[in-house]
């Protein structure tokens, strides 16, 4: 089974005459890397003795040749899947969050399209969404439980120190002597009274060692009492905005720091969850997830200016295509689309917003142009869109890469589809308002797309392994009532 | 769970005998409204929140304040684009929050003491809002003649939630916290009432000089509210000659239910509030 990339992003630096570029692409727990220039390189290296050195890798294949692989320790070492990448500013790091392990690991972009981890920090709960402030020093992480930490992009040489467990011991371990946080005076409820109980025993066999601390600089700055989706940094005015989405439907608009506690607004028209937000160039904020429809906000005052229909577009695109008769509906109105990403075109222009949106389990992106009159076109795929990044062939030709599931059927996300060696990789230039293909990109990322090595995984293929890391956000919808009323 | 549904059935005779009988003042009964003192904040409820503070239709909750259609109307205009019926305003705008209310002890006593301004006590379980909610009825039918009750009402929410989904932005004076759920175990600390990052929604409602009211018999909870309003940069405790001054403070030691039960249990109550400060210059 050849895997597809769950996420891409692209490097582009055109400081010299001729453009340069690096795409960047995260398959299974492989990070694969391919150059304007045609070098390649490829995460965790193949190499053995390379391998050693890197976490995150290890091959536990009973069928293999003994000795062909080493295999590391297994302690905190499973393979880890690449869930998101986000290129600095500057273009020197690459930001990847890897799910399993809950990791932020970034990595140093060596000119020969090298990859080096710089830095591997493991977060208390899975990281959802990052953005980078705009001079790279800051990294903000939105977790699965709410909370935004601001993380140093490079990770100071204090920290390792910090790390030993000898300086573990802090006044929070002195051994202290223990006392219940409830007293036979306090009011109780069964349930609180039998953790009463609980708290004494574990008194008289001495305080239970807390969870364990992070052991690198982070920093608590905000939460919701909500699953976070998606976060964004923005500089308006010279003044610093945090944009966080989480599950129940709020964006919230902090400022930044160091006055993240701040809370200055909220835009609310969602009804479902939110999973993607976006600022277009002009500096308005798209925002899209279980909705029908993606909202266009003035968001420095929480208005909203638009609604934008897509559901509509989506039904549109699938009656015009006979073959993915499948997946209509019976009846329109049942109908659900998850939108999966949001993405600004490049524009010269700052004034054209342009998006491009997709849904999960959707062939196709659909451009959307908020010139004042919305206009939504479809842009068929080959397969499932997964992800979207812009690539720089020159100066004033930009090329948008889109990452398609090539193992299931196009409109399908359980169905395995017969044909093999489809592309993972689309390429379009936009041409007088139309998408076209672009097919000089077909021979430059042959490799990339093509032929890069698979992810040790495929060989078992886990099927719903790939499922769950290709399409997680329809599983936010809320299932109201499941837990109610206890 | 045995002797579940005798209580609900009674709540439906009550409801039953009272509806219709407008000048019925019988209050409820607690026992038939008891819900265990859990609930999980994390947990999707099947909850009902307005889509935004323009969304919601507090008339129905004060209809003595309600406004006329034509009246009350501006602000509404830009966010309210997908909803379909406009919300009914009221000619005041809720300015005392009681979180987890309970059974509404100290609502029902700051209602008097505020006879000019709309309270509103929010709680999580469904049962105790409807004891609370009949019981403002009951009270309301009983002071037809003085108007009393009025400025109080009740409803089900999920504060740590949804707290800015009901109130804009500085709209709130005062914020009452009276026993929360202490949430002992270590790692259900993220399910108190009172945390750094929740606090930042507190300061959003609140107006800068409004005021949080905490009070609890654990004094580890205690510990745990002081310290992180402290620690949150848009808030200040107030000092105790200034917390003693304040008859908000005797009325929440003496008139919620579980002050009573800590009075009869000898235990003791620990107080603090804490004042909003107003935000600082941006950077």
């Amino acid at each position: 089974m050849q895997y597809p990339y769950q996420c891409i992003e692209s490097c582009n630096r055109s400081a010299t005459e001729d453009s340069r570029w690096i795409l960047f692409g995260g398959r299974g727990s492989k990070l694969v890397a391919q150059s304007s220039t045609g070098v390649a390189s490829v995460w965790p290296p193949e190499d053995e003795d390379l391998a050693v050195s890197m976490s995150g890798w290890h091959e536990d294949e009973p069928t293999e040749p003994p000795g062909k692989k080493i295999k590391l320790s297994h302690s905190n070492d499973q393979i880890s899947t690449f869930s998101s990448l986000t290129l600095s500013h500057d273009g020197q790091h690459l930001i990847a969050v890897t799910s399993e392990d809950k990791s932020i690991r970034v990595f140093q972009i060596d000119s020969d399209c090298n990859l080096r981890q710089l830095s591997q920090r493991c977060m208390a709960r899975r990281p959802c969404a990052i953005s980078l402030t705009e001079d790279d020093s800051t990294i903000f992480c939105a977790d699965k439980f709410g909370d935004v930490y601001a993380l140093p992009l490079i990770q100071p040489s204090e920290d390792e120190q910090n790390g030993t467990p000898a300086d573990e011991p802090s006044e929070q371990d002195t051994p202290k002597h223990y006392v219940p946080a409830a007293s036979v005076l306090t009011v109780h409820s069964g349930r609180n009274r039998k953790v009463l109980e609980e708290q004494m025993k574990q008194a008289s066999k001495g305080q239970k060692k807390s969870k364990e601390q992070l052991k690198f600089k982070h920093e608590l700055l905000l939460g919701h009492v909500s699953m976070l989706t998606d976060i964004l940094h923005a500089t308006v005015e010279g003044r610093s905005y945090i944009i966080t989405s989480d599950r129940d439907e709020h964006i919230r608009i902090s400022r930044g720091l160091p006055q993240a506690h701040i809370i200055e607004g909220f835009c609310f028209g969602h009804e479902e969850f939110i999973s993607r937000l976006c600022l277009t160039t002009s500096g308005l904020l798209v925002s899209g997830g279980g909705d029908p429809y993606l909202c266009v906000w003035a968001w420095l005052d929480g208005r909203l200016l638009e609604k934008v229909f897509i559901r509509d577009a989506v039904l549109a695109f699938l009656k015009n295509h006979p073959n993915l008769a499948s997946s209509l509906p019976e009846n329109d109105d049942s109908f659900r689309i998850a939108v999966c990403g949001i993405w600004s075109v490049p524009r010269r222009k700052k004034e054209q917003d342009e998006i491009l949106v997709a849904c999960e389990g959707i062939p196709a992106v659909f451009s959307v142009r908020l010139d004042g009159t919305t206009t939504i076109d479809a842009v068929p795929l080959i397969g499932n869109a997964l992800d979207v990044a812009f690539v720089y062939a020159s100066e004033d030709s930009c090329t948008t890469v889109v990452s398609v599931d090539n193992i299931h059927k196009p409109g399908s996300t359980t169905e395995i589809r017969e044909d093999e060696g489809t592309s993972r990789l689309q390429y379009f230039a936009h041409l007088d308002g139309r998408w076209e293909d672009d097919t000089k990109f077909e021979d430059k990322l042959e490799w990339f797309s093509r032929q890069a090595p698979n992810d040790a995984r495929n060989a078992h293929g886990d099927e719903k392994a790939v499922r769950d890391t290709l399409y997680i956000v329809e599983n936010l919808r809320k299932r109201p009532g499941a837990e109610d009323q206890d | 769970m045995p002797g579940k549904p005798a209580k609900k059935q009674k709540r439906q005779q009550f409801k039953k005998d009272v509806e219709g009988e407008e000048a019925d003042g019988r209050l409820p009964q607690k026992k038939f409204y008891r819900q265990r003192a859990h609930a999980n904040p994390f947990s999707d409820h099947s909850l009902e929140y307005p889509r935004s503070p323009s969304g919601m239709d507090w008339a129905s909750h004060y209809p003595a304040y309600a406004v006329k259609s034509n009246e009350g109307e501006g602000r509404d205009e830009s966010r309210g684009e997908g909803e379909t019926a406009k919300p009914r305003s009221t000619s005041k705008q809720v300015e005392i929050a009681d979180i987890g209310c309970g059974f509404g002890g100290l609502l029902f006593a700051l209602a008097p003491k505020f006879p000019s301004t709309l309270i509103i006590g929010m709680e999580i379980r469904t049962s105790v809002t409807e004891y609370v909610q009949e019981k403002v009825r009951a009270l309301r039918v009983q002071h037809r003649e003085d108007g009393g009750y009025q400025n109080a009402a009740c409803l089900r929410a999920n504060t740590m939630k949804f707290l800015p989904n009901f109130f804009e932005k500085g709209q709130l004076g005062k914020i009452f916290l009276c026993f929360p759920d202490p949430h002992f175990k270590q790692r259900k600390h993220k399910a108190r009432i009172v945390s750094y990052t929740l606090n930042s929604e507190y300061a959003y409602v609140l107006r800068p000089g409004g005021v949080v009211y905490t009070i609890t018999d654990v004094e580890d909870l205690h510990n745990w509210m002081v310290e992180h309003f402290e620690k949150h940069p848009s808030f200040e405790r107030v000092s105790k000659d200034e917390q003693e001054k304040d008859d908000c403070v005797e009325i929440m030691r003496n008139e919620t239910e579980e002050g009573k039960k800590v009075t009869r249990n000898n235990g003791i109550k620990y107080v603090a509030l804490f004042r909003r400060i107003e935000d600082p210059p941006w950077p």
